[in-house]
């Protein structure tokens, strides 16, 4: 087992260099560069826009950049974002933390319902309750999430003009004066603030995941083995859960690595619509500035916690599955 | 009062308010008058972009932290109601014979937040950052004129002379940066030169490390989420209406940063931020109904003036590798023609929803002072641009319905511009559809922004573009010439960058910009940019279409907004130092 790990570690070496420097060229070939907003602005000189260009070392063949950034990255340094003037990873954190608000809870609440709700589609296939949840998913899984805080967002503002009350904010994390809050009223802003986020990311990823579930549960429930067990005359709760259930979860083990970068990604466009201060619309800029070494030096964090996450998945199904052996 | 007054009105200056300490904010400023002001309260906003830096020397956007907390003001400032400059920081200046030397009497009893008095080190200091190029400030071109420098010199703690290479009509524009504290970056500078200077007041600095000059004073900042700023109260000691009350009234001014444009429009229709400028006829009506149905107390003025940018097709006149292109696109009659098809009513009508403004010269429509009333305009009339075709010889049409001329050439060109630009693709649309009818072949392709700029500024004999619609915004208000579009050499001469002027009214042009921004009469310089304006319409280098309007809005809690007259894109729809909160 150490052999296999370590042999996987090996692997990941050549992956990463591979990787870094196919993301690095991709983000270069794109046209233009951090400048070219610069170049169209009537006050600035082409040698002011020359001069700053070699500053930031944008001048130099695309390999020597490349060499130049694999050199502080091996240093642990991520890079310098030429739009904040500041080190990378002292912009990005804070922001990713912010996400990690909406994503931690929406992960959780994700893996709570939607694997109940799969199960039930299955147990009771076709029922009343199934089709209901069925057409949900599908409605969820159909709508895109900008466009669900959206309407998330005209639902609350048409209860504001009715009531009077705002229920829940439209937008932000933190109501203004929340410097003046102590502590605990701090939690609470937060965690109103982020009631609506949440359940608008996971409503999308809930529709998804039930559905899997549902298919995978379904499969289980037809194997011989379930027909042996209630053969014998196990109880039914038993045949599910301790029969039917842990196999049919196995699956999701192997996605559970995935869940690492994930955690630092974002929970996508309702952060950019609800205005939540988390990666995506900062990295949505950094992309539309070319702040080249904020979207490099991202990706390479997301990168290695991907072949990280990757390497934990496989070792969790070995354990979990015995039909799995690593030599 | 009209600028051509500014040097009298400077002399009037020093002869009246030589002792004054304070700065007093004029009355006619603001509706409200001193006694039903409040004091107290918080100015909500909310911004699309979030804040990169606090450091003035490395910031380059638009209202930028730096900008907000010194007002964006130096010795001298305009005055909105007139727009002339008049002593700010300065309490007077003098102007040597040949005008080439402004010497500035700084205001004594001017404080940074930190208590130390704001002396003429604190301008030399901050000039001397600013032209290090090693620290690449965004006013680093500012400070020279056709590449020579203007330099300043410290006469004593309290006088400062501005030395100009040669007469510049924006010789107040360039003393009118704002100072920062010397004694907080001059020790940085000497020892570690420009790359201290970059590592300073970052976006992590302790907001009480921030020291200010003028009316806010960082209180707290999350990143991605909101700045918060609080009164100066040393501002408050030189800065006060007419009543004598210090400014600002507002404790503090809390903006939230809303990256997108709707959910800023969902905040400002549910009371939560006080100001927002609609910019789409959705966003427009819904402001309005939102306000007539009684949900929201605010106001919103419609139409308050056009926008301070332009929006204009270009032709490439550098095709070596097309002449029958080429010669077309170097005809004026062409480019006449084509300025006939431009349906700028239509435009108007569905791209804004008929809250738009026509264009037709490179001074944007809000800067009536400028705008030349008398020069031709080449209205939309497809007769008109089949008959000067014709003149071309294109008289006949093809299989497909396309003019060709004599040898069989058909009238075909691209037309280019940048792709996500919702409103330019339809402008682009409407035209192709027009030139359609007359017989015109456009071929419209939206591509990436930064292809289309590289497209546009490359430079040569042959360039890899037929036709562009793009747009340019800033400039100057003592002379709205660009200085990198109008000369030959310019960089932003996007029609012509062969690098020499090709027709004769190109060189015109260029000596007419060139004595404009030398002349510092208001009213001779005025002449000049009337007649450059003429030039430029027999001329047509570009061709103006139209663009979109101001729409300013404010809740109804806010008091303290600029009267009407001149609520523009320009001067904006008040003065946060006047602003205050009714209830």
């Amino acid at each position: 087992m150490t052999a296999y790990i370590l042999r996987r570690i090996l692997y990941l070496i050549p992956t990463f260099f591979g990787a870094t420097f196919l993301a690095f060229l991709i983000i270069q070939l794109a046209p233009g560069d951090y400048l070219t907003q610069l170049e169209l602005d009537p006050k600035v000189t082409p040698e002011t826009i020359a001069r700053l260009r070699a500053q930031f070392g944008l001048d130099r063949p695309i390999y020597e950049q490349y060499l130049l950034w694999m050199n502080n990255l091996l240093h642990l340094n991520l890079g310098y974002s030429f739009a904040f003037q500041a080190p990378v990873l002292e912009v990005i954190w804070p922001r990713v933390v912010n996400s990690m608000v909406i994503v931690i809870p929406s992960t959780l609440l994700l893996y709570l319902v939607a694997i109940p709700i799969g199960v039930y589609g299955a147990v009771r296939q076709y029922s009343l309750g199934d089709r209901i949840l069925s057409f949900l998913a599908y409605i969820g899984l159909s709508v895109p999430s900008f466009f669900l805080a959206l309407i998330a967002i005209y639902v609350l503002l048409q209860i504001k003009f009715r009531t009077g009350t705002l229920i829940f904010p439209v937008s932000g994390m933190t109501s203004s004066g929340f410097e003046q809050m102590p502590p605990l009223r701090q939690i609470l802003d937060i965690a109103w603030h982020a009631v609506v986020p949440v359940l608008v990311a996971t409503a999308n990823d809930i529709a998804g995941l039930s559905r899997l579930m549902r298919g995978q549960m379904l499969e289980v429930l037809g194997q011989d083995y379930i027909r042996t067990a209630r053969a014998k005359g196990l109880a039914e709760r038993v045949v599910l859960y301790k029969h039917a259930f842990r196999n049919a979860v196995i699956p999701f083990v192997a996605t559970l690595g995935g869940l690492l970068p994930s955690l630092i990604s974002g929970a996508g466009f309702v952060e950019v619509v609800m205005a939540w201060p988390g990666i995506t619309p900062f990295f949505l800029d950094a992309i539309a500035n070319q702040d080249l070494y904020v979207i490099a030096g991202f990706l390479t964090v997301s990168l290695v916690l991907l072949m990280i996450g990757n390497l934990i998945s496989d070792l969790l199904l070995a354990w979990v599955d015995p039909r799995i052996r690593y030599e | 009062m009209r600028r051509a007054l500014v040097w009298m009105a400077g002399l009037i200056a020093l002869a009246g308010v030589a002792s004054a300490q304070t700065f007093v904010w004029p009355q006619k400023w603001t509706v409200a008058k001193p006694s039903e002001v409040k004091r107290g309260g918080t100015l909500r906003a909310a911004v699309i972009s979030d804040y990169r830096t606090f450091n003035p020397f490395i910031t380059a956007e638009a209202d930028s932290v730096p900008d907000l907390i010194s007002g964006d003001r130096g010795l001298v400032r305009r005055d909105p109601t007139t727009g002339d400059w008049i002593p700010y920081m300065a309490e007077s200046w003098t102007i040597s014979p040949n005008k080439l030397e402004i010497t500035f009497k700084i205001r004594r009893g001017m404080k940074w937040s930190d208590g130390k008095p704001i002396t003429a080190d604190d301008w030399i200091m901050t000039w001397r950052i600013h032209t290090d190029k090693a620290v690449g400030s965004n006013l680093y071109d500012t400070f020279f004129i056709d590449g020579k420098p203007i330099t300043l010199r410290k006469i004593d703690d309290y006088t400062i002379r501005f030395i100009y290479p040669k007469t510049d009509a924006d010789a107040f524009a360039v003393a009118s940066f704002a100072p920062w504290p010397a004694h907080i970056f001059g020790p940085v500078y000497q020892k570690e030169g420009a790359e201290g200077i970059k590592k300073m007041w970052t976006l992590n600095e302790k907001p009480e490390n921030i020291v200010s000059g003028g009316p806010w004073l960082i209180e707290s900042y999350r990143p991605g989420e909101r700045l918060v700023l609080k009164r100066n109260p040393a501002f408050g000691e030189w800065n006060k209406d007419e009543a004598g009350n210090p400014l600002p009234y507002l404790d503090r001014y809390e903006i939230k940063i809303v990256k997108d444009v709707n959910a800023q429009l969902a905040e400002f229709l549910a009371g939560n931020i006080d100001l927002f400028a609609p910019a789409t006829v959705d966003h427009i009506s819904q402001v309005r109904q939102a306000i007539q149905q009684g949900r929201l107390d605010a106001t919103l003025k419609v139409n308050a003036s056009p926008v301070a940018s332009s929006q204009f097709m270009v032709f490439n006149w550098n095709k070596a590798s097309d002449p029958f292109k080429q010669s077309l696109f170097r005809s004026d009659k062409f480019r006449r023609a084509m300025s006939h098809l431009v349906n700028r009513q239509a435009v108007i009508d569905i791209v804004y929803g008929g809250l738009g403004t026509p264009m037709y010269s490179s001074v944007y429509p809000v800067l009536t002072q400028w705008v030349n009333p008398k020069v031709p305009k080449y209205e939309y009339n497809p007769k008109q641009a089949a008959k000067l075709l014709a003149e071309l010889g294109f008289t006949k049409k093809d299989k497909d319905g396309f003019l060709v001329d004599r040898q069989g050439r058909r009238l075909e060109f691209n037309l280019a511009t940048n792709a996500g630009n919702n409103q330019r693709e339809q402008i682009a649309k409407i035209f192709v559809d027009e030139a359609k009818k007359v017989g015109v072949k456009v071929n419209f392709q939206a591509i990436d922004f930064n292809t289309l700029v590289g497209q546009l500024l490359s430079s040569g004999p042959d360039r890899p573009f037929d036709a562009i619609i793009i747009g340019l915004s800033g400039g100057s208000l003592d002379w709205p010439f660009g200085p990198n579009v109008v000369p030959c050499k310019g960089n932003l001469h996007m029609w012509n960058k062969s690098g020499q002027c090709l027709d004769p009214r190109e060189t015109q042009l260029d000596a007419l910009y060139s004595r404009g921004r030398t002349e510092l009469d208001f009213k001779k310089r005025v002449e000049i940019g009337y007649r450059m304006q003429e030039i430029e319409a027999q001329l047509l280098p570009v061709i103006y279409i139209a663009g979109p309007n101001y729409h300013p809005a404010w809740n109804n809690r806010l008091g303290g907004e600029h009267p009407d007259a001149i609520i523009s894109s320009i001067w904006g729809q008040r003065e946060l130092e006047l602003t205050f909160i009714k209830k």
